[in-house]
This record gives C-alpha cells, structure tokens and sequence, in this order.
C-alpha cells in the first residue's frame, strides 16, 4: 500500500477567516452542514483531496495536519518512533469528515511529531 | 483532573497551614469576592464563571496558560454536564445554544474530550461520556 494523503486539515485560532480565505482565492466550496458545524473545504474537482479548518485550542499556534492511511497503524507508529518521532496523541477513533462527519468511525488516528 | 475549585480549595488549606486562623472571610478578600459567594463555589453549590476564574487567577498569580487550562477545563466540564443528560442532542451547534459557548470553543473542547477518553463518539446520533468523565 502507498501510504496515501487522505485529507489535510488546517489548525487555525481564526478558523473563519482561515476558511473565507481559501474559498475566496480559491473559489472553494465551504461547507458546514454537518454535526460539528465543521468548516470542509471542497475543490469540487475529481483530482486532488479536499479538507476543512478546525479551530485552535486556545493558546497553541496554528498548524497544518495531514491525514495518511496506513494499512498498519500499530506498525507505522514504531517505525515512527523508531525514526525520532514522538507519539503526541493517543490512538483514538474519531470521525471521518472527509466522509461526512461521523458517518464512519472505524478509523484511528494518530499524531506524530518529529522530536 | 484537578478542577480550578480543588485548587481553590488545595490554596485556602496551604494559607491555613501557614496561618491557622486564616479564614474563608480572608481569602474571598484576598480573592476579591465575597465570602458567601467563594462559600457556594467551594462547596460546589455554584459554578465558576471565565470571569471568576480570571478574577481569581489574577489575584492568585496563575500564569497565563494556566488561567486558559482553567477555562477550557469549564468548557469541558460543562459539555460533560450536558451529555449525561438524556435530552443531550449531539450537535454542537446546539451544545453551543445551550452553554452559551462559541461554536468553536464547543469544538476545543469536544476535542479535549475525545482525546482525554472522556467521552466517545459512538455513531452520528450517539455521542457518550465513559467512566473516566
């Protein structure tokens, strides 16, 4: 399996204006009809992958997270750390927006960061 | 999880340790409130407030971060209170209409939750605290 990018997601403390931005430059679609009211930002193109912004907490910088399936993930996260990584979030199931909120929740995820 | 009223409370006995006859009426003072409202707070017959918690972090010398980890930790415990209701809608939009948060700030703090496994996401219309909320 290649690994893919599966979704990008940008950790913003002004999520609205985040979102305003890239529809306007991009002329994006911003779609928040969803449970969460999360902001998804849709190409409407068949190439490429779509995202969303998601607000701060309070008091951290904003960031820009990618998304990368892995068949393993148990695995891909020894390598990981194996590699100088440190484990920042605990595996957790968690929506799949890029799905529609919540409509699948059997996938995990993890936060990696480089030490 | 120690709550910003446990730390409260932590504080009033390190100040009467140091100084036994240092009362409730001294520290609402120190705190700049008064004694039958810091009363209700300690007992938990009354919920702390951002403005409280700012007031009180300020007068206590709590650094920035910490007064931010205090107000979150209200969010949270707010979200929690509302989820073990039976009428709990999981929407945000509506946890947002109901505590009188921001849309985002009802966001952070779902993300807190989940991550803190305090609560799951169980499926589209059942959103459930676990034993550790």
């Amino acid at each position: 399996m290649p690994n893919p990018v599966v979704r990008w997601q940008i950790i913003s403390a002004e999520p609205d204006q985040a979102a305003g931005f890239y529809q306007k430059l991009f002329a994006w679609k911003l779609s928040t009809a969803n449970a969460l009211g999360y902001r998804e930002l849709l190409s409407g193109s068949d190439d490429g992958i779509d995202g969303g912004v998601w607000p701060a907490q309070p008091g951290t910088p904003g960031f820009v997270q990618l998304h990368v399936e892995v068949t393993d993930l148990d695995a891909t996260l020894a390598a990981a750390t194996k590699l100088g990584a440190r484990v920042l979030v605990p595996k957790s199931v968690l929506p799949r927006p890029d799905r529609g909120p919540f409509r699948d929740l059997s996938v995990e995820e993890e936060n990696v960061t480089r030490t | 999880m120690v709550s910003f009223r446990q730390n409260l409370l932590a504080e009033l006995a390190r100040r009467r340790t140091r100084n036994p006859r240092y009362s409730l009426r001294a520290f609402a003072r120190d705190l700049g409130t008064d004694h039958a409202t810091l009363s209700q707070i300690l007992r938990g017959r009354r919920n702390l407030s951002p403005r409280l918690i700012r007031q009180f972090g300020r007068r206590l010398q709590l650094k920035p971060d910490e007064l931010v980890e205090a107000c979150e930790q209200l969010n949270t415990e707010a979200i929690l209170r509302l989820a073990r209701r039976s009428t709990f809608r999981p929407n945000s939009r509506w946890i947002a209409t109901r505590t009188g948060l921001r849309l985002d700030a009802v966001n952070c703090a779902l993300h807190r939750l989940i991550h803190q496994g305090r609560l799951v996401m169980e499926t589209t219309v059942r959103w459930t605290t676990t034993p550790y909320a």
